[in-house]
């Protein structure tokens, strides 16, 4: 993309006032997206970008510039202003690149190369518009009651560059593709909806896996069950969460606050608890960037360090944190290939890449029907933690109650709260079986795609918010 | 230094629509060109120094009522003649409605002062002093205080330019300043968060220890904050989580959700939607909105729209497609974000109006209820049907006062509901971005703990 060269004129310019250390982010990216919605082909866009972000770390702390002007002048303008906030550190000679320069240098050929099959771009935008359409007209024909389809289709490619003061230089290439259906249900006065998505590292080849008409009707199918959904009962229960449910649980009540730089910051109930129990022994969890395809994954990292797959709870106990460069370098550790950013925009930070539960070896259906009283949460939604004191909750977009062993009836409208150590101590069943769901998890502004993923499990206590409420009902207000 | 950008830009937008012109195709040229600064400071240190200039347009094209759109952040000349091609390419797929069309040129956009040349003029080192001194004023507050998370200071310029094959031709420039304090207050073994965020129009409203002040005080309070046991109680939500609420309410407004069947609201013009005391208004041209502009992102001059009235819902939000729908005219309401997409129906400055009693009138009526002061999840609520199961924290009201924190219980109930369900409202409106909102008093709620 940049003449080796230039790179390292930016880096000495960005150095020339002081720091430890010069990055230079040069990404190119093209986004296609095609929505489909009240039956109407609403939207085909395409868009381009290009931009470079340059930051100085000194003493930990960080100067970051970006651009979309790619020229010589734009960059070396760039590096001089990064260079001037950067100030008061200790002066550096001149930093040259080392090693053989792109996608042949030592540390690509370490990683296994990106292989799409058919490249987005090259797919005939008829072919895309088509899987749209079939998607919603496979959602319409669940019934009567689905009153709106929505369906979206997009993906992107970028291309990266990442050179630094260490002499490091990478070039890589992301491919993305992601489908999500949201169908609407209505009943007199009742509207419910249900949601799929499916999305990977990965080329057009996706839909050889996932069938987009099957994603639109189990969406579809799971807004009219939740029209008959009884309301969500309210208080503290077992809950069992299926494979199926996805991995939100462990993003939120562990993932978040093993990155290293909100345990450093003081900001996490894991800080200071390396090597003790934090979870109930069988209770394993890795985050792995290098799973072949999955939405979170990656062959680098956005600060060019390799990906890879890193325990963080090994059969209970607390065994890493996720780093990026500055953290690592902090904590005199290397970095575990989890230096993220959303774009050049942005400055890396470590994120969460594919973060999973690992299987266990109970019978899923045994785990239900030894559960005399509590929730099943066959799907999970979005979620939220407070890192600092653990707190979590996340959605349940599809519930059930469970009574002697037996899943009953839907329930609508929940969400799960608890305490990340306490909830992770309370598994008392690890499933033999494991299911990924995607998303996109937002930290400090900034959002990047993840996967997660567990076994069916069993938490011995969380509290369900619902409506359903069996405690008292005040409603005095004192009028004066 | 926008200005110096203004006539390069207007002239490329000419040609780009004379181009269009001759291939017989409608096209609207869009450039958004913003710079940033952000400064965080940890322990007097400046942890973080952004300083960023970005720029891209983005081309609608409308071919015989089929919308095509494509962005870019390139600007030369072969850039922008494919950028135009390629939009004009998607324009083949989608399908045509007589709806899709661009604003005529019949606008008069409004004298708004959305530039504070202050915000420029100051320097670097006041806005990095601004932030430390938060930190310190923060810490001075009480020494439970153990870690402050960011102490910043932000402020963004932003010039937008519309030009259409209509006659549009709209060019403004806006910005604003802020500052942000997230921190942590800690005792016997104890930790919660507590946080301060205000976004001005003026560098010379920025109140920077009322920041540090109030992170400060919630996370102090906060301390030995327990579950509670379920129940349905009366509540009070403070201002912050009201705008909370006030997201959801945005979507039901919107005239899309109302045409897709995807809002609560769709055929209630004129019915009770809320309690009488409900007032609800989206004024694009508020003095001192942080979302004020004189025009929405197709080029159509902001306006003030009454939405909800006594309790009465009045209309909705339309941006020029989903008011050609409804055979109207669009309220100034066609939003973007950035370059990167097409407008869309979206609030500017959205308020819920205050009532009359204060805060502590408020709370003296209640003998046993739940003040919220935070909601968790909040994006998990769901617009369309209007439900809502979101983590809460706050405090218990006896006897009419404010007593010991509550952390780690649920919140659920319908928007519907709750609406109707509103007692009493407020006379200490707060502006938390976009959205303001004063406390507003719930009859009852069901509160998920123990």
């Amino acid at each position: 993309m940049i003449e080796k060269d230039l790179l390292e004129k930016v880096l000495n310019l960005a150095l020339e006032k002081g720091g430890d250390f010069a990055e230079i982010y040069v990404e190119e990216k093209i986004n296609n997206s095609i929505i489909c919605e009240n039956n109407n082909v609403e939207k085909v866009n395409t868009g381009r970008e290009k931009g470079a972000g340059i930051r100085v770390v000194n003493n930990g702390n960080t100067a970051y510039v970006y651009t979309n002007d790619l020229s010589e002048d734009g960059l070396l303008k760039a590096a001089s202003v990064v260079s001037r906030a950067g100030r008061a550190g200790v002066t550096r000679g001149t930093v040259l690149l080392v090693g053989p320069s792109g996608p042949d240098n030592e540390i690509t050929r370490r990683t296994v190369p990106l292989v799409t099959l058919r490249m987005p771009e090259d797919v005939p935008i008829d072919d895309k518009v088509q899987a749209v359409l079939d998607a919603n007209k496979a959602a319409r024909q669940i019934g009567e009651e689905i009153k709106q389809v929505t369906v979206a289709v997009a993906d992107n490619h970028k291309k990266v560059l990442i050179a630094n003061s260490e002499g490091e230089l990478v070039e890589d290439e992301r491919v993305r593709v992601r489908l999500a259906v949201n169908a609407v249900a209505a009943r007199q006065n009742m509207i419910q909806t249900g949601y799929e998505s499916a999305g990977g590292m990965t080329g057009w080849e996706l839909f050889d896996q996932v069938n987009p008409e099957d994603l639109a009707e189990k969406a579809a199918n799971l807004a009219v069950k939740m029209l008959d959904a009884r309301p969500a009962p309210a208080g503290s229960m077992p809950v069992v969460m299926s494979a199926q449910a996805g991995g939100t649980m462990v993003h939120e009540a562990c993932g978040h606050g093993l990155e290293a730089d909100l345990v450093q910051k003081g900001l996490s109930v894991y800080k200071g608890k390396m090597g003790e129990m934090v979870a109930a022994k069988g209770v394993t969890v890795i985050d792995d960037a290098t799973l072949p395809g999955k939405f979170g994954s990656y062959r680098f990292d956005d600060e060019g360090v390799a990906a890879q797959r890193t325990v963080l709870i090994d059969n209970g106990q607390l065994v890493g944190y996720m780093y990026d460069r500055i953290t690592a370098a902090k904590d005199g550790v290397s970095p575990t290939g989890n230096g993220r950013r959303e774009s050049y925009q942005h400055k890396p930070i470590p994120r969460m890449s594919n973060t999973a539960i690992a299987p266990g070896t109970d019978d899923p259906d045994e785990i239900i029907k030894s559960t005399e009283q509590g929730l099943l949460v066959k799907r999970m939604g979005g979620g939220q933690v407070n890192t600092t004191n653990g707190d979590f909750v996340f959605e349940v977009q599809e519930g059930y109650v469970i009574e002697a062993g037996e899943v009953k009836y839907a329930v609508r409208g929940a969400t799960l709260i608890g305490n990340g150590p306490e909830a992770l101590n309370n598994i008392d069943r690890v499933g033999n079986d494991q299911g990924f769901a995607i998303g996109t998890c937002g930290k400090d502004g900034q959002g990047v795609p993840v996967a997660d993923a567990q076994p069916t499990i069993r938490i011995k206590r969380l509290t369900v918010g619902g409506t359903s409420v069996a405690g008292p009902t005040i409603k005095s207000i004192r009028r004066r | 230094m926008y200005q110096d950008y203004y006539s390069s830009d207007a002239e490329m937008a000419g040609k780009l629509l004379d181009i269009a012109r001759r291939k017989k195709v409608e096209a609207e040229v869009f450039v958004m060109r913003s710079r940033e600064l952000s400064i965080e400071v940890i322990d007097g240190q400046v942890d973080t120094f952004i300083e960023a200039e970005a720029s891209g347009l983005g081309i609608r094209v409308i071919n015989d009522g089929r919308l095509g759109f494509a962005y870019s952040s390139d600007f030369s000349q072969p850039a922008l003649q494919k950028l135009l091609d390629d939009a004009v390419t998607m324009a083949k797929y989608t399908t045509q409605s007589e709806h899709n069309r661009l604003p005529q040129n019949a606008q008069t956009y409004p004298e708004l002062a959305v530039f504070d040349n202050n915000i420029s003029h100051v320097s670097v080192e006041e806005k990095i002093e601004l932030a430390r001194h938060m930190e310190r004023t923060a810490r001075a507050y009480d020494s439970r205080v153990t870690v402050i998370e960011r102490a910043g200071y932000e402020d963004g310029e932003v010039s937008q330019l519309i030009m259409n094959t209509r006659g549009i031709n709209a060019f403004a420039r806006g910005n604003y300043c802020g500052g942000y304090l997230f921190l942590v207050a800690e005792q016997d073994g104890d930790a919660q968060n507590g946080f301060s965020v205000s976004l001005k129009k003026s560098y010379a409203d920025l109140e920077p220890e009322a920041i540090a002040t109030e992170a400060a005080s919630k996370a102090v309070r906060s301390l030995k904050a327990r579950v509670i046991p379920s129940a349905r109680i009366p509540c009070l939500l403070d201002p912050y989580v009201m705008t909370r609420f006030l997201g959801m309410i945005a979507q039901m407004v919107d005239a899309e959700a109302v045409q897709k069947g995807k809002s609560l609201f769709a055929g209630a013009i004129g019915q009770q939607v809320a309690s009488a005391s409900f007032n609800l208004v989206d004024d694009g041209l508020y003095a001192d909105g942080i979302a004020s502009f004189p025009f929405d992102g197709e080029g159509v001059a902001s306006q003030t729209t009454s939405l909800i009235e006594k309790g009465q819902l009045k209309g909705y939000l339309y941006d020029t497609y989903t008011a050609s729908s409804d055979g109207t005219d669009s309220t100034g309401n066609g939003q973007r974000g950035s370059f990167r997409g097409l407008p869309s129906v979206g609030t500017t400055n959205f308020m819920l109006l205050p009532g009359e009693k204060s805060r502590q009138n408020l709370c003296s009526d209640i003998d046993y209820g739940f003040y919220i002061t935070e909601v968790m999840g909040m994006h998990t609520a769901n617009p369309i049907s209007g439900d809502f199961s979101v983590g809460a924290a706050g405090f218990i009201i006896r006897q009419g006062q404010e007593a010991e924190p509550v952390r780690g219980v649920t919140i659920a109930g319908n928007i519907t509901e709750l609406l109707k369900d509103i007692d009493a409202i407020g006379n200490d409106v707060r502006f938390f971005g976009g959205k303001a909102a004063p406390t507003v008093r719930i009859r009852s709620l069901s509160i998920g703990g123990e």
